[in-house]
C-alpha cells in the first residue's frame, strides 16, 4: 500500500508575535496514513492532534520537517481537490443548506449537472435532504457537524480528514456517519479521523496512532495495541481457586487469573504441581480507554512512538 | 481560466457576507439624494456638490474598513478553515476578497453616480465628468482596500487601518508640501483631488496617470500581500 499522507520529523512551535515565547505542538513527528485506512488519531486536548491536521491541509506551516499529501508538498492547492476536510468546530457560511454545500463544491472545481447531483448525493448521504432549504444558522449543533462532512464530502474525495466529526452526533446520527465512513473505506477511500470517542475509534479503525504532548507515544493496529504484553490471563483447571492469589472460578471448574509477564512462568509451574492443568494463556485484552489512560496521564508514559516501540521489543 | 471561477465564488460570498452595510450604505446615498431633491436645487448646488464629494470620501473609508477586517473576520470566525480546505492557493483567495471589495466599493460608486447624475446633472455638472470621477473614486478605493488588505494579513483590523491611513497620508502630505509628482508614490491622494476639486465649471479630464499607477500598484500590493498571506498560519486564533 502507498502513503496518502505522511508526516517526516515535524516540529511545530507557536510562537508569541515577538518570538519570546515559544509553545512546541509537535515535536519529531513522524506518521505514515496508508491508502484504504481508516486511521485514528487519538491523544488528549492540547496533544497535538489539530495541529498536525491543520498542517497537513496546509493551514499552518512546519517550523521543520517535511510532510507530503498524495506525493506533493503539505499544502498544495490542487492536491486538496482530492481532500474533504471538517474541522472540529464547524464554522459555515449562514445560507440554505444545499446552497452552501454547493458553494463549497463549485470552490473545489465542480460544475453543472456534477455540482447538483454531487450535491443531492452528500446531502442524502448526511440525512439532511429533508433539510436542504433551511438555513444552516437555524441548524443544531448535531446538525452543523453532518452539514459540515455534506460539505467535506461533495467532491468524492479520495482522502477525508475529519477532526472530531461525531463529538456533536446523537447515537442514531453516530451511528449512521460510521455506517458512512466505513461505507467509504468499502470504496478504496482513506479516511484519516481524529476523535475522542474511543469506542468508536476501537470500532472502525485499521490503524490508531496516539499522540501526547506533541509526541507519537503509539502506532499500530487496534488488537496488536490492545494486547497488553505485561499482562496475561490464565485459565487453568483441576486446581482450588483459592491456591493462587486473585483467582477465581466461573463456568465449571477453571480457574481464571492474571499475572505479570515477570511472575508468568512461575504460576504455571505452581498449577502443574498442584496437578492441575493450564487450560489456555493469552495476552490481557485491554480497551481502548486504559491504553489511552496509560499513554496519556501522565507525562512518564510520553515516549516517542520509536522509543517505546524499541522498550517493547 | 479555472482560477477565475473560484475567485469570483469568493468574491460574490464577500458581497453577500457584507450585504447589510454595503445595503445601509446604499440607501443612505439614495436617502440623500432624495433628501437634496427636497431642497432648492438651483440655490443650493454647491452645498449638495460639497456633500457628493464628502460622500465620496467616504467610499474611500469604507473600503479600507472593509479591506482591512475581511481576513480578520475570516478567520476569527475560522469559516476561512472550510474555504482553503479547498483547492484554492491563497492568491485566489486574497485575489477573491479583492475583487469582493472592488465590487462593493464599484456598487457604491455606481449607486453615487447614479444619485449624482439625477442631483447634480439636473443643475448644469457634466454627467460624463461625474462619471470619470466615480471613476476615480472607484480606483482609489480599490488602491486602498489593497494596502489595507495588506496591512491585514497579518495586524487585526483597527491597526491595518490605522497603517493603512498613514500609508494613504504619508505620499498626500509630501505632494502637498513637495509637488504634486510625489503623490504618486501610492496615488490616492491624486485621485481624489481629482475629485474634491471637481466644480460646475471645471470638466477637463485629468488624472490618467494617476489611475494607471494606481492599477499598476494595486496588482503589486495584491502580489506582495499573497506572499505574506501564504506565510501566515490562518488556523492560529486572531483574538
Amino acid at each position: 500500500m502507498s502513503a496518502v499522507l505522511e508526516f517526516q520529523d515535524i516540529h511545530k512551535d507557536y510562537r508569541s508575535l515577538f518570538g519570546r515565547r515559544a509553545v512546541r505542538a509537535l515535536d519529531h513527528f513522524t506518521l505514515q496514513v496508508e491508502a484504504g485506512e481508516i486511521f485514528g488519531f487519538l491523544g488528549p486536548n492540547g496533544a497535538g492532534k489539530t495541529t498536525a491536521i491543520h498542517l497537513a491541509m496546509g493551514f499552518v506551516r512546519p517550523t521543520s520537517g517535511r510532510g507530503l499529501m498524495f506525493g506533493k508538498r503539505l499544502g498544495h492547492a490542487a492536491t486538496r481537490r482530492r481532500v474533504g476536510f471538517l474541522a472540529e468546530n464547524v464554522a459555515l457560511y449562514h445560507r440554505p443548506a444545499e446552497t452552501l454545500v454547493r458553494f463549497y463544491g463549485a470552490l473545489n472545481g465542480l460544475t453543472g449537472e456534477a455540482l447538483s447531483r454531487r450535491t443531492r448525493e452528500a446531502l442524502g448521504a448526511v440525512g439532511l435532504m429533508q433539510e436542504s432549504s433551511r438555513n444552516v444558522a437555524k441548524f443544531s449543533r448535531g446538525m452543523l457537524q453532518r452539514i459540515g462532512l455534506a460539505q467535506a464530502i461533495v467532491h468524492d474525495p479520495d482522502l477525508l480528514i475529519l477532526d472530531e466529526p461525531t463529538s456533536a452526533l446523537d447515537p442514531l446520527a453516530r451511528f449512521a456517519v460510521r455506517e458512512l465512513l466505513l461505507d467509504w473505506r468499502r470504496r478504496g477511500k482513506t479516511i484519516f479521523l481524529s476523535s475522542h470517542l474511543l469506542s468508536e475509534v476501537e470500532l472502525v479503525c485499521d490503524r490508531i496512532a496516539v499522540l501526547n504532548q506533541g509526541r507519537l507515544v503509539r502506532l499500530g493496529r487496534p488488537s496488536d495495541l490492545l494486547e497488553s504484553r505485561e499482562q496475561f490471563e490464565i485459565v487453568a483447571q483441576g486446581i482450588p481457586s483459592d491456591s493462587i492469589p486473585n483467582a477465581h472460578k466461573e463456568a465449571g471448574d477453571r480457574v481464571y487469573f492474571q499475572v505479570g509477564a515477570q511472575e508468568q512462568r512461575s504460576l504455571i509451574e505452581r498449577v502443574w504441581s498442584l496437578g492441575g492443568e493450564v487450560v489456555s494463556v493469552s495476552p490481557h485484552k485491554r480497551s481502548l480507554e486504559d491504553l489511552f489512560l496509560e499513554l496519556t496521564r501522565d507525562g512518564s508514559s510520553t515516549k516517542a512512538a520509536p522509543e517505546a516501540a524499541k522498550e517493547r521489543a | 481560466m479555472k482560477h477565475w471561477k473560484p475567485v469570483w465564488l469568493i468574491a460574490l460570498n464577500f458581497v453577500r457576507e457584507q450585504r447589510w452595510p454595503i445595503l445601509v450604505l446604499q440607501l443612505s446615498l439614495l436617502g440623500l439624494a432624495a433628501l437634496g431633491l427636497l431642497a432648492d436645487v438651483q440655490r443650493d448646488r454647491d452645498d449638495m456638490l460639497l456633500m457628493f464629494k464628502q460622500l465620496g470620501m467616504y467610499g474611500v473609508a469604507f473600503s479600507v474598513f472593509f479591506g482591512g477586517s475581511a481576513i480578520y473576520n475570516e478567520r476569527r470566525s475560522r469559516r476561512i478553515l472550510a474555504v482553503l480546505g479547498k483547492a484554492i492557493t491563497r492568491r485566489d483567495y486574497l485575489s477573491g476578497l479583492l475583487l469582493g471589495v472592488a465590487l462593493a466599493a464599484g456598487l457604491f460608486c455606481f449607486v453615487l453616480g447614479f444619485t449624482g447624475t439625477w442631483t447634480l446633472g439636473g443643475v448644469g455638472f457634466s454627467v460624463p465628468y461625474l462619471w470619470y470621477l466615480m471613476i476615480c473614486v472607484l480606483v482609489a478605493c480599490v488602491l486602498a482596500a489593497s494596502v489595507a488588505l495588506f496591512y491585514s494579513t497579518y495586524l487585526n483590523p483597527w491597526m491595518s487601518a490605522l497603517l493603512t491611513g498613514l500609508t494613504l497620508a504619508v505620499p498626500g502630505i509630501v505632494a502637498f508640501q513637495f509637488g504634486e509628482r510625489w503623490g504618486y508614490i501610492l496615488p490616492v491622494y491624486n485621485l481624489m483631488r481629482v475629485f474634491i476639486q471637481a466644480s460646475f465649471e471645471h470638466r477637463a479630464i485629468s488624472g490618467g496617470w494617476a489611475i494607471l499607477v494606481a492599477l499598476v500598484e494595486t496588482v503589486a500590493l495584491w502580489l506582495a500581500a499573497s506572499w505574506v498571506f501564504g506565510r501566515i498560519d490562518v488556523a492560529v486564533a486572531v483574538d
